[in-house]
């Protein structure tokens, strides 16, 4: 099969890995990082522009290497050619190998901030600046520049609150970093916010299914074209509607 | 009435000192704490509908609610004193597993300015402490809040538990945060759902109406 997949960059390095490993010819293009901070719809809107960009007839499905992310795939449709979209949360999921993993973990670890090699490497300097996500992340100095040394302080503090509420970091390890850069800087940026780190192994083989060409239902929705993505509000996270 | 204005234009600027000295004025020149209280409301849904239009952003969102509080804290003892009932009791939180607070804590803040005892659980909450508190403190609403797609379901749990414990006639659930929608409270068997804050408290009073 020919197939296209436009993928989010945090998945950079697991989406090439597997695409490399294909028996199938796969033409890959990535967006950027932080769509989600744009917010459900704006989101969708970016993702369906880039698959309206595909050409007709020349792939035999469309992959989408995204999980819901917050509804940046609600509504998207297929046009021409079929979408195929794993039934997961968020990357999160598709890093730790199936939904019912990333559920198990994350009922069981509550205030875990998840990190991997895109979330560490990719889109430095390219936050998604939104009237979402402006603030967060800026230093104290920055804050007391802009707001004055009261304001700044209590923006400061309230935009820094969540720091507390997370309690571990975890480094999703997948067997592709290089060297020890990735565990280095995890490790940093946990002891860096105050919370404990662990790391996990990742199973990149839910990836690999879908550049594979192995939509099994279970995994996987394909979205004839006509047809789009809905979240589901179940097990099955996403479905089709006519 | 020019303390009001005042008032008005301190939330907006999010100048919380100015909004308590205002404050402090108007109730000395005798004006009602009621009629303080109301124009803060308002004032809040300029503020909402500045952030939508992408002019402010949540540190501004995080001022203007800062001075609305300043104005609330001097208020609230003296609404208290005189006997005024809350137009409801709304125990709030974000549901289990999730920790987003700050849109929470802001339509908290709004329902207090909207005249509701607020019960506010923080973030992470069980169903069976929302149970608990409603419980505890006769609320009439619960407000469910979560940031996740992956912590949604947290929100039918929690209308489940309130349906098994045999309370769901006793209490409105409404529901809200980015990924939540109309559809999916209908699906839960939620009252109510709001996008936006400002839309928040005009459910929360209409739910609370008898």
């Amino acid at each position: 099969m020919r197939l296209k997949l436009i993928g989010c960059e945090v998945l950079f390095r697991e989406m090439c890995h597997a695409c490399a490993h294909s028996p199938h010819q796969v033409d890959v293009e990535f967006l950027p990082k932080g769509l989600h901070d744009l917010g459900g719809k704006p989101m969708a809107a970016k993702i369906q522009e880039a698959v309206d960009r595909t050409p007709e007839g020349v792939y035999q499905a469309i992959l989408l290497g995204y999980g819901l992310c917050g509804n940046g795939l609600e509504g998207l449709t297929a046009r021409h050619t079929r979408l195929v979209l794993p039934r997961a949360h968020d990357c999160i999921a598709l890093l730790l190998g199936s939904h019912e993993r990333y559920q198990a973990y994350f009922a069981d670890n509550p205030g875990t901030f998840y990190r991997s090699t895109g979330w560490l490497e990719r889109g430095q300097g390219l936050q998604q600046l939104t009237h979402h996500t402006t603030g967060f992340d800026e230093s104290l100095e920055t804050l007391i520049g802009k707001y004055g040394e009261d304001n700044g302080r209590y923006l400061y503090e309230e935009m820094t609150r969540y720091r507390a509420q997370y309690r571990k970091l975890t480094f999703i390890e997948t067997g592709l970093e290089a060297d020890g850069k990735f565990i280095a800087e995890a490790a940093a940026e946990a002891k860096e916010k105050g919370w404990s780190f662990e790391r996990m192994p990742g199973d990149l083989a839910w990836i690999g299914r879908m550049v594979e060409g192995e939509w099994t239902e279970a995994e996987f929705v394909v979205a004839e074209p006509g047809q789009r993505i809905a979240a589901s509000y179940d097990n099955r996270v996403v479905k089709v509607r006519t | 009435m020019p303390d009001l204005e005042k008032l008005h234009a301190a939330v907006i600027e999010g100048d919380w000192k100015a909004a308590a000295a205002v404050t402090h004025a108007a109730i000395a020149r005798g004006v009602a704490p009621l009629t303080i209280v109301g124009c803060l409301v308002p004032a809040m849904d300029e503020v909402g509908r500045l952030f939508e239009c992408e002019e402010y952003f949540v540190p501004e969102m995080l001022l203007s609610a800062r001075a609305m509080k300043a104005s609330m804290e001097i208020v609230r003892p003296l609404l208290a004193a005189a006997g005024t009932e809350p137009v409801g009791r709304v125990v709030i939180g974000t549901v289990k597993g999730d920790l987003h607070d700050i849109g929470k804590n802001l339509v908290a803040s709004m329902l207090e300015g909207g005249g509701f005892e607020v019960i506010d659980l923080g973030a992470d909450v069980a169903p069976e402490r929302f149970i608990e508190a409603a419980t505890a403190r006769h609320a009439n609403l619960v407000a469910l809040s979560a940031l996740l797609t992956v912590t949604m379901p947290s929100m039918k749990t929690t209308v489940d538990a309130f349906q098994a414990a045999g309370l769901r006639e006793q209490v409105k659930i409404m529901v809200g945060g980015a990924p939540v929608t109309q559809q999916y409270a209908d699906a839960i068997g939620a009252d109510g759902y709001s996008e936006s804050a400002a839309g928040a408290v005009a459910l929360a009073r209409k739910l609370v109406v008898v």
